[in-house]
């Protein structure tokens, strides 16, 4: 269900300059990406980001609760979501950037609904997208 | 199917020109691909990046005509500066973002503010912004901003300045009854100073004194003193462009005064400030371990002086 994914994102590290302020650099891995599928225990319509917590299951049954940061909860609005459109108890698949110490702390890139497989759902934490604040 | 294609694509290439075009020559200036003349300011050319990194966001495009429509203005006659607006002031470097080439305004650091700028790049974690505290002058962020025109029975009394991210919840006043900035050996340091203003023609001029040396020009640290003062020249030169010309007198940072230029765009229909309560919910250091380690911030937050 988990898996780690040593990838070397070239386009994306350099677009990482951008946050420099909020320190992506020293927060998270850029070389190191999470994917996985888990359930929505949690989000947070919270400043200065919003958080998104999800439980994911391995295949011996340990439960792993991700943290993931996303945008402002006022950018993530203005791109036209709102607070019914994921709820606790929904099944999703991300793609994060893990903390560099402590792992399950991720900084989110990018979000489905498993019902929902080609709709990207909010905007995380990519410079390219929507920046660091 | 090919020949309407390139009917399309002309007719595309042809708005754009329509557009754009005319106010470049008009302003007899040479933009590049990135790059779009907006209007002009005391008879030269205000130029303006198509893009630039996350800014603007949330802003009309300087390539559409709305941009260039006419200054709203308020019954007593003065320009009409409320926004909300994007940009119009430094975030990842002041020098560059300000006009100057890289390097430049960094050349221009007295030794003390060299090394301390530096000590600021190694330390991240210092930088009092991502602890929620105020941007202040000239800073601004990917978020809207606007000048709230204040006017009473006496006229415009007061300017506020209200960031939706970025002022940690506070205000930034600007006096516009005539008053003058207290006796500097009265004056006790704060995150937004003390700032005056008044109208010259069409430009709202806001000169400031009083400055705390907490808040960081930019993301590497670009320092300055107690001693800082500022001039702003705020020009709205159409509908969707509002020019910051800004000025830099710190003695004890700068070998010599720094002019600047910034521009803000006008936001889109629609586009209101929102509440940003910063300190809700920052987790800033956590993922990285740092929270709590004496070593995240060897300079301590601000790396002041």
């Amino acid at each position: 269900m988990k898996r780690i994914v040593l990838v070397a994102f070239g386009l994306w590290s350099l677009s990482v300059a951008a946050w420099a302020h909020h320190g992506f650099e020293t927060e998270y891995d850029n070389n190191k990406v999470v994917e996985a599928t888990g359930v929505v225990s949690k989000i947070e319509w919270t400043n200065p980001h919003m958080h998104l917590y999800v439980d994911v299951t391995d295949k011996g049954g340990k439960v792993t609760t991700y943290n993931l940061e996303l945008t402002s909860p006022n950018a993530i609005q203005r791109l036209g979501w709102n607070k019914n459109d994921l709820v606790a108890g929904e099944r999703v698949t991300f793609k994060a950037h893990a903390g560099k110490v402590v792992e399950e702390r991720a900084a989110l890139d990018s979000l489905v609904k498993v019902g929902a497989p080609n709709q990207e759902i909010f905007k995380g934490q990519r410079p390219d997208n929507l920046g660091s604040n | 199917m090919r020949n309407a294609l390139v009917l399309s694509g002309t007719m595309a290439v042809l708005t754009v020109c329509l557009l754009v075009e005319p106010r470049a020559q008009q302003a007899g200036a040479n933009a590049n691909a990135n790059e779009v003349v907006v209007g002009t300011l005391a008879g030269k050319p205000v130029i303006q990046p198509v893009r630039r990194g996350v800014d603007y966001r949330d802003t009309i495009s300087p390539t559409d005509a709305a941009m260039s429509g006419p200054v709203p203005r308020l019954p007593d006659g003065h320009p009409d500066l409320t926004g909300p607006w994007e940009g119009g002031g430094s975030d990842n470097d002041i020098g560059v973002e300000g006009g100057l080439k890289p390097g430049e305004l960094d050349a221009l650091l007295l030794p003390a503010a060299r090394t301390l700028k530096a000590q600021r790049s190694k330390a991240i974690y210092g930088e009092p912004y991502i602890y929620c505290l105020p941007m202040s002058v000239p800073r601004i962020n990917p978020y809207p901003w606007k000048f709230v025109m204040g006017y009473t029975g006496k006229g415009l009394q007061y300017i506020y300045q209200l960031h939706e991210n970025g002022d940690a919840g506070a205000h930034r006043v600007i006096y516009m009854d005539g008053r003058p900035h207290p006796k500097p050996e009265t004056l006790i340091a704060t995150w937004w100073g003390h700032s005056v203003g008044h109208w010259e023609g069409d430009t709202l001029v806001i000169d400031t004194i009083g400055y705390n040396d907490k808040f960081w020009f930019d993301a590497p640290g670009t320092p300055h003193s107690e001693k800082l003062h500022t001039i702003e020249r705020w020009t709205r030169i159409s509908y969707g462009t509002l020019v910051n010309d800004f000025t830099i007198d710190d003695p004890d940072t700068f070998s010599r005064q720094v002019q600047l230029r910034f521009v803000a765009r006008i936001v889109k229909p629609g586009v209101e400030l929102m509440e940003y309560i910063c300190a809700e919910n920052n987790q800033i250091g956590i993922a990285g371990g740092y929270l709590n380690k004496t070593d995240a911030s060897p300079i301590g937050i601000g790396g002041g002086r």
